[in-house]
Formats: C-alpha cells, structure tokens, sequence
C-alpha cells in the first residue's frame, strides 16, 4: 500500500487527521487535532495490520538547548581554516518555529505491508499529558516510562509511571531545553 | 596470620639480624600478593568487553596468575572498567568496602579516570577516584589488553613496594591516589 | 528399616510457614551482561514478581548530542552498543545523510556493508562464547574470542580501534580498504567457514544446552510484535521482520542472503537465528568482495561543520541486536536539536518483567542471556 492509500484510508475513518507540516523525510507523517483520537487511532490501526509500535518518543521545540545543564561549550572555532567567520554554536536559527510545546511521536509499522506511520500529537509544555498505549501496545509500558522520566509527559493510565533510567536525587526532567542541572553530592 | 605480621617488626628491633627477618618476610609476602592477584568482575561499559578480551584465548591473563572472581569477598583487585554513573556510585561503594584488604583499584579507561567523552553529562561520575581510592590509571578509549596487562605488571610492581614496617599500607593509601610519585 | 524418602506429613507441611523472598540480581554479577539489577521475588524456587531496574550505565547521550556538532556525534554513537560498534555509526550517518540530502558513492556503501556483516559475525561470536558461560560451558567462550581476536585485527588495520571505531563517516566511510587488507579479509573468510561447524558441534546441536534452553522462555509470534521485540528475538518465534529486506538501506537489495527464522520462540531458537545469522553475514561479506566497486569512498560536499536544513529524519538498520533506529530532528544549526534512538536492548528488555514470573531461579539466566541485551543499549 503507498503513503496515499493509506492517508486516504485513515481519513476516511478520522476526517480531522491531517499531514504534519513538517514531514519525517520519506515516511508518511500524520498529526493529531487533540489527544482523544489517539486510542481510536492507535486500535483501528493495530487492526488493519499496524501492529508493531516502533517507537515512543517525544520533541522539545522551546528553543535552542540551555547551557546551564552541561558543564562546558564545545568550541568550533578551533577547526575552521583560518579567515573563516566564527561560529555561535547554541545560537537560535532564525525563522525556525520555536514554540513552548512538546510534541509526543509514535510510529506505526505494518510488518507484512512494509509500510510505516509515524502518528504526532502537539502538547503545551506545563500540562503535557496524552493517554496510554500500554494497554494495547506492551511494547509502550517502557518507552513512555522513559519520556516521562525525561521529559514530564504524564501518560493517562499508565499502571507504573515512574523513572526508569535517571537516579532518584536527580531533580528535574533532564531533556527539556530549559533543564538547569541541580548539584548534587556527586558534583565538586 | 595477621597477628604475627602486626607483631613481627616490634619482636625483629631488638634481635640481631632482625631486619633481614622482616625483608624476607616483605619479599615472600609481596611476592605471594602479586603473582596471584584475582581481580573482581566489574565491567560497566565498553571496558568490560577488553577486559574479557584479555582474560581470553589471545592475551590470556591466567599466565600471569590472574582469575576473575566474582564476589567481592574472594578478589584482590577491582578493575572499574567503564562509565560510572551517579547512580552506580553507591553500589561500587558497597562492593568496595566489601572487598577484604589489602585491596586495589585499577581504573580502566578515560570515563573512571575521569568521566571520558561524557564529562559534560547530568548523570556521569566525573572519574571514579572521587569515591574510592585508584592505584593505577589506564588510559585509552577503550585500552587494550595489553595496556590493561601492563596495568597489572605495574600494580605488581607496586605491591612489591610493600612493607611490614608501613603496616603494609601500599604507598597510594598512604599519600592518597592522586599523587603520581607514589 | 523403612527405605522410603522422608516426606512431610500433612501436618507438619501445615506448620511449616513458607514466605517469598526478595533476591537482588545485580547490578554487579557476572551473568549480567553489564549493570543490569533484576529483584526478584521467590516463592521456593518459582519466581512471583520480576523487577528489572536499569539506568546503572545512563550517561545522558541524547541530551549531549544537542551540544556536539553532525561529525562529534558519531563518536558517540560507537559506545551505544559497543560490542558491535559499525550499525551504530551506520544509523546515525543515514539519518544526518538524509537530512543533509547527501548520498554516500557505491564503494562507500559496499564497504558499509562489509563492516556491519562482520561486526555481526562478532558481536554473535561474543553472544555465542558468553551464552555458554551463562549456561554453564566455559569452553566455547575461548574458542570464540580466538575468531573474534582475527576479526578485530582486520578492523584494527582499517580504522585503527578495535573496539569503538567511528569509522563510518557522514558522506561514506573514513579511509578506502587497500588490496592487501581485502586479500587478508578473504583469507579469514575461508579460514572462519569450518569454524562454523565446529561451533554447531560443540554448543547448537549439545543435548545439555538443548535441555537447559529448549521450551525455556517461549514467546508466541502475536505476544511477540506486541512485544515490540527485534532481531533475532522476534524471528526465533517466526516473525519475518529484517529491517535489510523491510527498508534495505546502503544496497542490501542486490545481496543474496536468507533470513534465519525460528519455529517456537524458545531461547534454543533464538540462540539457533544467531548461529545461522553468522552464516549468511559470511555470505554477504562473500558477495561484497565479489562485487567491490571501483570509486570514491567519500562523498564530496560533506561540510566540515555540517548545518542541515531545519527538517526530521528517521533511519533504522538491522543491528546485531535487533532494530536500530535513529529519529533526528534538525533546526538548521550545529548540533542536532533532537536525537531519539530507538533502541532494540532497551526494548527487548521490557518483556523480561512478565516472562520471567512463573519460571525457575535457574532458567533466568538463560532468559536473560538468550535476549542478548547490552546495557550501553539500554541505558543510553
């Protein structure tokens, strides 16, 4: 089945689903109108075949990576041919769409098919929640453990949302651009 | 046994020929140390895949009386081979305190010496000596076996340094592990 | 004299007080695979509840990949799965590759190929030499490590490193292959076929390890998928899932090879996908030779601090562990603003916490080893 028949198929059964402006190169990417669609998309799809969710993850669009959680810039001009203009690492690009949202990303798979989806939902950033795939997808018990340790998503209906990879002293989510690292015992 | 060792340099100060008796007894027990020094199983991250490497077929470290062992309580050495996170920090504190003295701590690869590539991460020990004292450093990223085996060689070198008369300290618990003329 | 065993009456047994105990797999044991830490919670010898807790090796990758320029991060890559580094520097430079819009020469990619096969034949040789250790056979492992010793000297002639190899550069590959390391390359071919079979006679065909690992830890094909599994995790319980065939990347279209699938999802299967997967890697390395192209093995045009336009990209490849994937989103800077790997140990592990409850203590450790996780996968 090509990209088209199956947009074309998932509208007909979720009219308010449209293509993401910003496509993932090569893949058929769709964006969801509000998180209540997103259990009825998730088991419709699983039925017509879909039934391997890949992957789980989440996009910070606030802006550009605050240097307060790491400990020292990397500096690039030492690698540039002399008379070359120096370079601002860190530094926004202008005209980019940077918003305080966090965009939640799930993909698709279709073994028999070949084919992929990759399904996108846009949360504000200080409520950012969605509802679980756990109880369809086992698949999602890890990985939205995972974005809410680094993150903050809170995944409605999770039966154990808690962290999985970060210590219990670290305070914060760590991947959000504004994560300002905290000192703790370990640090001089 | 420990009580003749503690007891040994105050009985051989008054007898004639006492210090040749507590050189030999430095020279056996060091040589008894360093020729069989079982080293605990602790590979963390890519480290850990050289370090089998040299237990392995090719650089196989049995000749030189080197048997991995796997509880704390039966090795002599522990080779921090790998990334230490924050996390991990208080387990290898435990296993540490664990071993039963005289220890040492051989740290593997640029991450426990000093963090490696991820010195500028939340979550990384920034080298392994901050918590428990290093004998050796070995760098590299990862090191090979050989430099671990060389590693090992040097250890062997200091264990021979030992003495009776310091309470066998070795001379890194003395001064503390960071000064390299130990 | 009654010769009978003793056994409890039914009133002792009634005041017998029997409890669950908690024991603590981890993080520092040998069978481990690495700082994995699993509390177990036993009720004789069957296990009630399964526990496992990772994050002992979590070094914060996708977060430093956000201050590190296109070409720093692929040293980053190579410590993810460190045991077979090539398919990790391989995913990260198809995923920038597409977003840069740039495509690696045909020389470049045969010899992609070469690396990620015999990284294969490797990472499964270690599988194969630990596997046993965890089940009990020492043996195997030194006979392994004789095989993959030859393997990392050939890597070491070509980039350097044995172990972390960044040699799969954006735009193709770091330094061209000469005659004399394709000529040692073919020697090992021909010497490493026999040794195949000699691995199969020693553990794959042995009635203890059959006994010990067939019908132990059964995943059905639907729990499977659902499960998320990849590699040969999911096609030991029959799934044919090969992301070579699904999305063939780098020209895996115009090789020959078979795709080893298991029949019961038991922890023989998929031990017998690795052996197998071992084979048909000779195969492609084999063709690849045959079929080297003349040419360029980098790309030109590849900037020495690369700004993508703003755009996302994802690229996946059929790791030795299972599917590896990489989602890359650019904002047009130096460094990636987003960099999710998808990370197929991390994944496989998940299952652990259900399978293992309702077996016994001893088969864990052949549960666990057969799913060939790597914390530095895990843990990111």
């Amino acid at each position: 089945m090509t990209q088209d028949e199956i947009f074309a198929s998932i509208q007909a059964k979720f009219p308010k689903i449209e293509k993401a402006a910003v496509i993932v190169k090569d893949y058929l990417t769709i964006r969801l109108p509000s998180k209540d669609v997103l259990l009825p998309l998730a088991a419709w799809l699983k039925e017509t075949g879909f039934d391997y969710l890949e992957m789980v993850t989440a996009v910070d669009y606030l802006g550009p990576v605050d240097m307060k959680g790491y400990i020292r810039q990397m500096n690039f001009n030492t690698f540039l041919p002399d008379g070359a203009t120096p370079q601002i690492e860190s530094a926004a690009t202008p005209n980019y769409p940077y918003r305080p949202v966090i965009d939640l990303v799930w993909s698709f798979v279709s073994i028999t098919d070949k084919a992929r989806v990759i399904v996108r939902l846009e949360t504000p950033r200080d409520a950012s929640s969605a509802p679980t795939l756990s109880g369809l997808f086992k698949t999602a018990d890890w990985q939205e453990r995972e974005i809410f340790d680094l993150f903050g998503v809170t995944y409605e209906g999770h039966p154990n949302l808690t962290k999985i990879l970060t210590p219990d002293f670290l305070q914060g989510h760590p991947l959000r651009k504004d994560y300002a690292h905290v000192k703790d015992r370990y640090d001089e | 046994m420990g009580m003749i060792l503690e007891k040994l340099p105050g009985l051989t100060k008054g007898l004639p020929g006492g210090e040749l008796l507590l050189t030999t007894s430095d020279y056996l027990i060091d040589l008894g140390r360093r020729q069989s020094l079982w080293p605990m199983t602790f590979g963390l991250a890519c480290c850990a895949i050289e370090m089998m490497g040299s237990y392995a077929s090719r650089f196989d470290f049995d000749r030189m009386g080197v048997i991995p062992r796997a509880s704390p309580r039966q090795a002599d050495v522990m080779i921090v081979a790998g990334t230490v996170v924050k996390k991990m920090a208080d387990p290898i504190l435990e296993i540490y305190h664990q071993m039963p003295e005289p220890r040492f701590v051989i740290s593997m690869g640029s991450c426990a010496n000093c963090g490696g590539p991820y010195y500028d991460s939340y979550s990384v020990l920034k080298g392994v000596d901050r918590i428990v004292p290093v004998d050796i450093y070995i760098a590299g990223c990862p090191p090979r076996p050989e430099a671990l085996q060389y590693a090992v060689v040097k250890l062997q070198e200091k264990i021979a340094k030992m003495s009776l008369k310091k309470g066998l300290a070795t001379a890194q618990q003395e001064k503390g592990s960071r000064d390299i003329n130990a | 004299m009654n010769n009978a065993p003793v056994q409890p009456d039914n009133e002792t047994v009634g005041k017998l007080k029997t409890d669950q105990m908690f024991i603590n797999l981890g993080p520092q044991h040998p069978s481990t695979h690495g700082v994995l830490r699993v509390g177990l919670t036993v009720e004789g010898e069957v296990i009630v509840k399964a526990v496992p807790d990772i994050g002992y090796l979590h070094r914060g990758t996708e977060k430093l990949a956000e201050v590190r320029g296109y070409h720093h991060c692929v040293v980053l890559t190579d410590r993810w799965d460190y045991v077979s580094a090539m398919p990790n520097n391989l995913v990260f430079c198809l995923a920038a590759e597409k977003l840069m819009g740039v495509k690696a020469p045909p020389r470049a990619d045969a010899l992609r190929v070469i690396m990620c096969e015999m990284n294969r034949v490797a990472s499964h040789l270690l599988f194969f030499g630990t596997y046993g250790i965890d089940i009990g056979a020492y043996t195997p492992f030194l006979y392994a490590f004789r095989e993959r010793e030859m393997i990392l000297d050939l890597f070491e002639m070509m980039c350097g490193a044995r172990l972390t190899y960044n040699y799969i550069r954006l735009g193709g590959v770091m330094v061209d292959a000469t005659p004399e390391w394709l000529a040692k390359l073919r020697e090992f071919v021909a010497y490493f076929k026999p040794k195949l079979d000699e691995y199969d006679s020693l553990l794959t065909y042995n009635p203890i390890f059959m006994a010990r690992t067939e019908g132990v830890g059964l995943i059905g094909p639907e729990e499977a998928v659902n499960w998320g599994l990849s590699g040969p995790n999911l096609r030991g319980s029959g799934v044919n899932y090969d992301a070579r065939r699904a999305d063939p990347y780098c020209g895996y279209e115009n090789y020959e090879f078979d795709v080893p699938l298991g029949k019961t999802g038991s922890c023989w299967d998929r031990f017998f996908c690795r052996a197998q997967e071992m084979r048909q890697s000779i195969r492609i390395i084999e063709q690849a030779l045959a079929k080297l192209p003349e040419g360029a093995f980098m790309a030109t045009g590849v900037a020495k601090i690369p700004k993508p336009a703003p755009g996302e990209s994802y690229a996946h490849v059929e790791a030795s562990r299972g599917d590896l994937g990489i989602h890359l989103v650019s904002d047009g800077g130096i460094s990636p603003f987003r960099m999710h790997v998808r990370a197929p140990s991390f994944i496989n592990l998940a299952m652990l916490q259900e399978k293992l409850v309702g077996m016994k203590v001893s088969d864990v450790i052949a549960l666990l080893g057969s799913i060939d996780i790597v914390l530095g996968e895990v843990d990111r």
